[in-house]
């Protein structure tokens, strides 16, 4: 295989669920070694399009290359060579860590003593040596992440596939893993994750999709993509119910967006326009100036934030 | 870059998931003993020989077995049922569902056939052994007369996977994830298997317009090789009919039950 040709390939990929198109005609390519991001809100076809990359969910059309395979064909050889980390842990909640990667490494017919040395280092790479023997039911979420992101490292994968990793757990939870898949990109494995969280993409990715309704509506790195889809700053102002604005903010920036009790105003000069704000006299309750982030620029792509 | 080939064989994939479920049991054993052991022991000290004694005068009715030979082959053959229902039950739903432990499995190179006869593999060896154990305590308690007794705990075998096998697909089909499917099977189909299909009388004491119902299920098929074993009263080709019997379930049961867990884990 050359060493040039991407991990992933996706031309025209498509998802139907009976009438519902999941995922609607998307092309993208992963590199390797990169760390490759599906940035969107719930339901954007995130989770069905790493289901295809995963050889679980049949493609509906289009086409889909994954370490240069068909996954309809060659499922089981992709998988061979993949590591899956789920959006729901599917731990065995009645064995321990341990049994757990010991049981999962079976599966991929690698041999006992093989898995025994694996485990240990895995183990000790996600800090959970001392949790080694107990059962996984009582480990916090943190945990039980980093177990299943052990597991998925069992077969040594080139590939990684991450669906929502952080979801659900407290900010020092978050930055624990992230730190583990920051490691993990040094060693040169390649990682797809999907995420609804604009920092996590921010932190994570070498580039990234953005995806709404089943299609990609942008892509690039993160830098590149608030630099082409968002002014460098912007001034968050809150206001209390029911405030008119009556145009007062006309002229104002490069861009306003009005939300349902703020309004974010996209600008190269964020103290500037911050104090044009203040002599213009209008009452805020706050005024925040910060620098843009993903978030303004999947506002700016869909006029939607993307966590409600 | 080396390509990276799937060492393992069908054999080895299938038997990690044996394996798997092995290991997850370790655990829960305590939970499942009384169905598996005590219960059925204790059927067959109450119904066979405390109540069996007051039957004993019409040993004719019974082929010329006491009531405690009579009713410790198809106490056999009902536990084999239930051990191999219930194993199909919540545990497949568990798997495909709840726990979401099937969906792991999938995700490395075992395929669906692999992860549904697996799991069938583990459920025999409980059924098998429970049967061994089983057969052994009515041994020692003078309730079986052949040495082909020995034979018997295949036949429960055969009896527990003839339920299991489609009892698997039925659950692996139940789409919403709807449990309260499994106590409605337990108390509509097998419960009044276990009554009147053979185990505790001989199914000729039922109405007329009954008894053919009873010899279309799979229990009647079981007890009745069951007890040929047990008593020694083997009548070949009746013998080969319920293994035909029975073996069709477990192959159909076996064949749609991977259909349907392919249907529910690879959407």
């Amino acid at each position: 295989m050359g060493s040039s040709s991407p991990l992933i390939e996706a031309r025209g990929l498509t998802k139907r669920f009976g009438d519902f198109t999941a995922v609607d005609a998307i092309d993208f390519a992963v590199e390797r070694g990169e760390t490759f991001g599906f940035l969107g809100p719930n339901g954007a076809g995130k989770t069905s399009t790493m289901r295809m990359i995963s050889a679980v969910s049949p493609v509906t059309s289009g086409t889909l290359r994954v370490l240069g395979l068909d996954p309809m064909v060659d499922g089981p050889t992709i998988k061979a060579r993949m590591g899956v980390v789920p959006q729901q842990d599917t731990l065995d909640f009645e064995l321990t860590v341990y049994e757990n990667l010991l049981v999962y490494g079976r599966y991929f017919g690698i041999p006992k003593d093989v898995i025994k040395s694996r485990a240990e280092e895995l183990l000790d790479f996600v800090q959970l040596q001392e949790r080694r023997d107990s059962r996984v039911e009582p480990l916090s979420g943190g945990m039980k992440r980093r177990l299943t992101i052990a597991r998925g490292l069992i077969n040594e994968p080139e590939l990684l596939l991450l669906d929502e990793p952080t979801t659900g757990l407290d900010p020092q939870a978050r930055h624990v893993l992230w730190d583990r898949l920051y490691r993990l990109k040094q060693q040169g494995v390649t990682q797809v994750l999907t995420t609804h969280y604009m920092d996590e993409a921010e932190q994570l990715c070498d580039r990234l999709v953005v995806m709404d309704q089943a299609k990609i509506v942008a892509e690039g790195s993160p830098r590149e993509l608030i630099e082409r889809y968002t002014q460098r700053e912007v001034v968050e102002l809150r206001f209390p119910e029911g405030v008119e604005l009556n145009g007062k903010l006309d002229g104002l920036g490069e861009r306003v967006e009005v939300l349902a009790n703020r309004v974010l105003i996209g600008t190269d000069n964020g103290d500037a326009t911050a104090h044009a704000v203040h002599e213009r006299g209008i009452q805020a309750e706050s005024v925040l100036v910060r620098r843009s982030t993903l978030e303004d620029v999947f506002l700016t792509l869909t006029g939607r934030t993307l966590v409600d | 870059m080396a390509t990276v080939a799937v060492t393992s064989s069908p054999l080895d994939r299938a038997l990690s998931v044996t394996e798997w479920h092995a290991r997850s049991y370790k655990r829960t054993w305590r939970a499942t003993i009384t169905t598996a052991f005590l219960n059925p022991v204790f059927f067959l000290l109450s119904v066979g020989v405390l109540l069996g004694q007051l039957i004993d005068d019409d040993q004719a009715a019974l082929g010329g077995l006491s009531y405690v030979e009579f009713v410790a082959p198809g106490l056999l053959a009902a536990t084999a049922m239930q051990m191999g229902a219930n194993d199909a039950m919540w545990p497949v739903m568990a798997g495909i569902k709840w726990l979401r432990t099937y969906h792991a499995v999938l995700a490395t190179p075992v395929r669906v056939a692999e992860l549904v006869l697996g799991t069938m593999g583990w459920a025999a060896i409980r059924v098998f052994s429970a049967a061994v154990i089983f057969t052994a305590v009515a041994a020692i308690g003078g309730a079986i007369t052949s040495p082909l007794a020995v034979l018997a705990p295949f036949a429960a075998l055969l009896c527990g996977l003839a339920f299991n096998a489609p009892i698997a697909a039925f659950s692996a089909s139940l789409e919403g994830g709807d449990d309260g499917w499994f106590p409605a099977l337990n108390r509509f189909v097998l419960i009044p298997m276990f009554l009147f299909a053979g185990t505790f009388f001989p199914v000729s004491q039922l109405p007329d317009w009954l008894e053919p119902v009873a010899w279309a299920t799979p229990l009647w098929h079981g007890v009745e090789l069951c007890r040929m074993l047990t008593t020694g009263n083997v009548d070949a080709l009746l013998a080969l009919v319920h293994v035909g019997y029975l073996s069709l379930f477990v192959v159909v049961g076996a064949i749609v039950a991977i259909r349907r867990h392919r249907r529910a884990l690879l959407k």
